[in-house]
């Protein structure tokens, strides 16, 4: 089972997956921003009352990662997951502006342009410190289901480009458990060509519960300090 | 007239056609004949040297007469208008069809995508056998549906233009009502009320297939599986 994961793990490597693109422009990303300030915030904060998450500073990769999925479908096309469809058609409007007359590759050319220039944009914004608001975990508890995760999310909490998993430290708690719940009832992550998805899909498993979710995430709040 | 533009693909298609041909007639004839009224008016009484301007304040018999009996008839138009409107009314929006002549199928909007609850090879509904997709529908030809519209969070509107149907979904109410496709092919479900930043892109697809094509979709695709769409 976990040698599997990790022939998983490789073949993403091995896929190219580190090398996809990092060549946005943060400053032609700042007035693609703007539609994003309608729900993450000016200052890429996150809004809880909307369910959407603080993306400030996430890193350019994974942030481009997870626009390209919302955009393919990978993520936010599952019937039960509202708040991946309210982000899906924003992923889907980005480049929708961009010159008429062009078409086929051209037109995906320019559209993949704003994409990574947002995401160069949110990455070069300051993380913000989201407030606590998830209440019943026991983070000594999380310290021993962390180390599960440890091998991808990194014992900081910072995450691993090589295996495409995202920094945990730093966000906010309902959305990390939003996410844990999604991935283990397969809301996230149940396409298989989502390589990635699917690789934390399997993670999730080993949660037994929500008790034991939240209590992984008072043990990753402290890594935030 | 307007088949030209859209087609018309489901039975009342061309009922509403009908209705707004019949609007668009009775309305355009009384544009025109005001217009030619107003410019003839307009020339024979412009003005002229030594002519003062007159006050007139409608109360003579024949002047009195230029709305009255313009009116008369108008409302005699509306005869004809109101009596379409109340038929295609009762057709599309009072009668369902019968359950064991017709499927259900549940439509769900919501910020921003459709989900669908399609009843599979049995039939019915909420049982393990149903199939769920998001932004696309899928139903065969000459067959009557009854769909049961909800809405997870503010208003929306289903809207299948080459149907000429357009439903409002508004949240706590199950809306119920029908349709049955005449022809084959993949048409355009948009939202046709405002629903926030997405409102614009939210669309799906409606496939149209013959019974066959149809059946062998339901036995590939149940029990419930969750089909999601790829592209927009
Ligand atoms: C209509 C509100 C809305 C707008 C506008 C919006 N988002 Fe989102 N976004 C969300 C929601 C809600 C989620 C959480 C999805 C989930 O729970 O799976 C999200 C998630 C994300 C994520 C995933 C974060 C993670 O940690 O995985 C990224 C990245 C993102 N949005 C970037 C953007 C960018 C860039 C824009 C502007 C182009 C944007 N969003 C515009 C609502 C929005
Ligand atoms: C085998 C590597 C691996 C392990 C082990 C792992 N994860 Fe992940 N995790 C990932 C990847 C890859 C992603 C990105 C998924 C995607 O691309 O959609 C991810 C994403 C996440 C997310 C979503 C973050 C966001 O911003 O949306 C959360 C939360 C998460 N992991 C928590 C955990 C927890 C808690 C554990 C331990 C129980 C764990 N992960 C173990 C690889 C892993
Ligand atoms: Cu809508």
């Amino acid at each position: 089972m976990v040698l599997g994961k990790w022939l998983v793990v490789m073949a993403m490597v091995m896929a190219g997956f580190s090398g996809t693109a990092n060549a946005g422009d943060a400053v032609a990303g700042e007035p693609v921003f703007d539609l994003c300030t309608q729900c993450h915030g000016t200052a890429g904060e996150g809004n809880p009352s909307i369910a959407a998450p603080g993306i400030a500073g996430l890193p350019e990769w994974y942030v481009a990662a997870q626009l390209r999925k919302f955009r393919n479908g990978h993520r936010g096309t599952h019937p039960k997951d509202a708040e991946g469809m309210r982000m899906r058609p924003m992923a889907l409007t980005l480049g929708i502006n961009a010159d008429p007359a062009l078409s086929g590759e051209a037109k995906q050319d320019a559209q993949d342009k704003d994409l990574d220039n947002v995401a160069a944009y949110v990455a070069s914004l300051p993380q913000t410190k989201p407030a606590a608001s998830l209440e019943g975990g026991d983070s000594a508890r999380g310290q021993g289901l962390y180390a599960v995760c440890m091998a991808c999310h990194m014992p900081d909490g910072s995450g691993n480009q090589g295996v495409g998993s995202p920094p945990l430290a730093g966000a906010s708690d309902w959305y990390l458990f939003s996410q844990l719940k999604k991935f283990k009832a397969g809301i996230r992550g149940n396409k298989p060509e989502d390589i990635t998805g699917v690789t934390m899909r399997g993670m999730a498993g080993t949660l037994a519960d929500e008790q034991a979710m939240k209590d992984v995430i008072a043990y990753i709040k402290t890594l935030s300090k | 007239m307007l088949e030209h533009y859209l087609p018309a693909a489901s039975t009342y298609a061309s009922d509403i056609d009908g209705l707004v041909n019949l609007i668009f007639w009775i309305v355009g004839v009384w544009f025109v004949l005001c217009q030619v009224v107003f410019f003839y008016f307009i020339i024979k009484f412009r003005r002229k040297p030594g002519v003062k301007a007159q006050y007139i304040t409608g109360e003579e018999k024949e002047q009195k007469r230029w709305i009255s009996i313009p009116h008369a008839l108008v409302l005699i138009c509306d005869v004809f208008i109101v009596y379409g409107a109340v038929t295609v009314w009762v057709d599309i929006k009072q009668t369902l069809p019968e359950p064991e002549e017709s499927t259900p199928v549940r439509v769900i909007g919501q910020q921003w995508a459709w989900t669908f609850v399609h009843a599979g090879p049995d039939g019915l509904l909420d049982t393990p056998d149903d199939i769920e997709t998001v932004d696309e529908l899928r139903i065969q030809v000459n067959h009557k549906y009854r769909y049961q519209l909800e809405s997870e969070d503010v208003l929306h509107n289903f809207s299948i233009p080459v149907f000429r149907l357009k439903q409002d979904a508004i949240p706590g109410r199950v809306i119920e009502g029908w349709f049955e496709a005449t022809q084959t092919g993949t048409f355009d479900v948009q939202c046709a009320e405002i629903c926030g930043i997405g409102h614009g892109i939210m669309a799906a697809r409606i496939v149209i297939e013959p019974a066959a094509d149809h059946a062998a979709w339901m036995s590939e695709n149940a029990p419930r599986t969750v089909l999601a769409a790829t592209t927009p």
